[in-house]
């Protein structure tokens, strides 16, 4: 009771309740001032008017013709309902049905209400005092006591009304609490479960798209953001643990061997020299990580200006040919236009360099690679490298762009095995996808990214990719780090 | 030349002030942020290393702003741990003049001193560049070796004014990258060694004196000394 006294369902009811009463009573009051008021006028009207007529008997007939009219009256009417009474001068009765001049009338004219006998009941009356021409006192009244019963019925009403609004107020309170509190409740418990550890938990959501159900859904997008930055952090975190302890553990074979053996000065300082290579391949796999996860958080995001990916090809076509000339590889470019799409040059720059680095590697000398940039009437610029190397078996195709997986035929080839990974994550940061197919034979990289980012795989999930969508929970990266950059791969065999 | 060192690891500092006092400079070093910024704001330098967090309240950037607002424009090296793209952006935008991402290698950051500090002295606006008999015009674009024209592609001149523009230097591969080829990123392979031994084979026929010289850990130097 006292988690419903403070919530704010109770706040919510207790209001409307007061409210209510507070616009019942606002209707009431004037309703009962008018009553009192116009009751009264209207009753005094009427023995006004029983005066006038009493009176007019009077000066046409006499003191002797009232009376005997008043009798008749008396005679005629339910004991009670009008009181009648003529005196003298002297306040003695000549006519009416009262015994005597009532105690506490002065004997001024006037409207007077006070309590009365009248015929052995205790009532009160309401009486009107007349003098008449020669001092004659005339009385007309009225018995009170039929109207005494509205006034406590009108009470009764208002507090009946009351009460009926109090309880249907509380009635609700309940049932707000029931309907958007316990819903409130859900939410928080699966937040706790998630702040415990547990990402796999979503809010609820019904096909209805109230207020908190929305809310639900944009706390949904929120978690799934989260969780992907989190897979982040936790496939970095994999990936050092897994592979920067081999460059790491030759690296301390060799400075303890060195301190063991202590060999001459010239060997030494090869090995030095070897020390120093070592580490410094182990800071250009921490590099590259380091990069790869600022570009799967998205970060690179507001880097984001309108780029020619045709220009960006065109200058790594350049650069590569040299390198290219050196094992007798023809290297080179077509294209339709310029390509504009919205990008980081500097990740697209380093993506299509990889591929052509990549391509370089297996190709065969004499053979050819080709880089093509062509924007497509859909909307979407396809950047191409093709190379008639051995290719990639299509089983192989899938770990590729894993994380550190370096495939047989690259076995002696220089290289961290992070290549097509950054590749792949430089396509889904813009939006797009990296496709691997057959070039017959050889090996054919396609990027395919929308003109404008975004349009492709949001990384900020919109309210709608909350909805039925399975918790996360079967991406568990696996040891190396692999599942979200391969989500972002498509194999095609073209044969 | 006069190098102050703003750094707080101890190690680095002395990694770096030995390394530079063997290279022939003076080195000054202050290991926190107050001290650095006092040193840089009283005493000439031909160049600064700034780390960027420093204890002392005041961290690198800070400071280079403020030397920048009080009108100083001593070259800055900024030397830091933060390695992003948009770190390097922010660290060259409150006023440093280069920037290196720990852990480096001495002779990177030598090589960058010695271009800090020669870029200061002025080129000013050259129209030619000469280093022996090695001549390079920036206007019409030609380049001759005594008598002998040389025909180069456009990336070529552009590598090998680099070279010249820093003679007497060691130039690095990352430099070049960076500023020949504006790429901030890691190629993998050889790929600027290809570049430079092409060039070597143009600017150096057989008869000719050698002028390109690999630096062994380093990078290159275009020199007309033996």
């Amino acid at each position: 009771m006292n988690r419903f006294l403070g919530s704010s369902a109770f706040t919510l009811a207790f209001s409307y309740v007061a409210f209510g009463i507070a616009a019942l009573v606002l209707f009431a009051a004037p309703l009962w001032y008018a009553w009192q008021v116009t009751i009264q006028e209207s009753r005094t009207e009427i023995l006004r008017a029983d005066i006038q007529r009493l009176s007019e008997v009077f000066r046409r007939e006499g003191t002797r013709g009232l009376s005997a009219f008043i009798d008749n009256r008396v005679g005629m009417q339910i004991p009670g309902e009008r009181i009648l009474l003529l005196t003298d001068p002297d306040l003695q009765r000549l006519a009416g049905n009262l015994p005597q001049w009532p105690a506490g009338i002065p004997a001024a004219p006037g409207t007077y209400t006070l309590p009365v006998n009248l015929s052995g009941k205790q009532t009160h009356a309401m009486f009107v005092h007349t003098v008449l021409p020669g001092g004659y006192n005339l009385l007309v009244g009225r018995d009170q006591s039929l109207f005494a019963p509205l006034a406590p019925r009108f009470w009764y009403g208002l507090g009946a009304a009351v009460a009926v609004l109090s309880i249907a107020g509380a009635l609700g309170g309940l049932m707000i609490r029931r309907a958007v509190l316990v819903r409130v409740d859900g939410i928080r418990q699966t937040v706790l479960a998630i702040v415990q550890g547990d990402w796999s938990h979503r809010l609820p959501t019904k096909t209805t798209s109230d207020e908190l159900d929305t809310l639900s859904r944009t706390i949904n997008g929120m978690l799934d953001q989260l969780e992907q930055l989190l897979h982040g952090v936790r496939d970095v975190s994999n990936s050092i643990a897994h592979d920067l302890r081999t460059p790491l553990a030759e690296l301390r074979s060799r400075l303890e061997e060195l301190s063991l053996t202590r060999p001459g000065p010239e060997e030494t300082f090869a090995q030095i020299d070897g020390a120093v290579a070592d580490v410094d391949r182990v800071i250009r796999i921490f590099n590259a990580l380091l990069r790869l996860a600022e570009i799967d958080t998205g970060m690179r995001r507001s880097g984001f200006v309108s780029v020619s990916a045709a220009d960006i090809a065109r200058q790594a076509v350049d650069f590569y040919l040299p390198a290219a000339e050196l094992k007798s590889i023809v290297l080179t470019y077509r294209g339709n236009g310029p390509a504009e799409l919205s990008g980081d040059p500097v990740l697209l720059a380093q993506a299509i360099g990889n591929l052509i680095d990549n391509a370089l590697k297996y190709a065969t000398d004499g053979g050819l690679i080709t880089v093509e940039v062509q924007t497509l009437p859909d909307g979407k610029v396809w950047i191409t490298v093709a190379d008639d190397g051995p290719g990639i078996p299509d089983e192989e195709k899938p770990k590729v762009s894993t994380r550190f997986y370096r495939g047989d035929a690259s076995r002696g080839t220089p290289g961290v095995g992070l290549g097509l990974t950054l590749v792949a994550s430089v396509a889904k940061v813009h939006g797009g996808v990296l496709e691997l197919a057959d070039n017959n034979p050889g090996l054919r990289a396609n990027m395919i990214i929308p003109v404008q980012a975004g349009t492709g795989a949001p990384m900020v999930a919109g309210p709608s990719t909350g909805v039925g969508q399975p918790a996360s929970a079967g991406q568990e990266p696996t040891a190396l780090g692999a599942a979200p950059a391969a989500h972002n791969l498509r194999i095609r065999s073209v044969s | 030349m006069k190098v102050l060192l703003v750094e707080d690891n101890e190690r680095v500092t002395r990694f770096v002030v030995k390394g530079l006092q063997e290279a022939g400079h003076v080195a000054d070093h202050a290991d926190n942020g107050r001290d650095g910024m006092f040193l840089a704001a009283s005493e000439p330098y031909d160049v600064i290393i700034m780390d960027r967090m420093l204890p002392g309240q005041i961290d690198g950037l800070a400071i280079i702003e403020a030397l920048r607002k009080a009108g100083n424009r001593t070259p800055i090296l900024i030397l830091s741990a933060l390695s992003d793209v948009d770190e390097r952006i922010r660290g060259l935008k409150s006023g440093g003049d280069d920037y290196l991402t720990k852990p480096f290698a001495f002779g990177e950051l030598l090589a960058r001193l010695d271009a800090l500090g020669r870029r200061a002295q002025g080129i000013g606006t050259q129209t030619s560049l000469r280093v022996g008999d090695l001549h390079i015009d920036l206007l019409s674009r030609k380049a001759t070796r005594g008598a002998r024209t040389i025909a180069l592609q456009p990336q070529e001149f552009k590598l090998l004014e680099y070279l010249m523009r820093h003679a007497g230097q060691v130039v690095t591969r990352t430099m070049l990258l960076e500023n020949v080829w504006d790429y901030h990123f890691d190629p993998q392979t050889n790929v600027v060694d290809v570049h430079i031994s092409k060039l070597r084979q143009k600017i150096e026929s057989d008869s000719e004196r050698p002028l390109l010289r690999t630096v062994r850990n380093a990078g290159y130097m275009l020199s007309a000394d033996e």
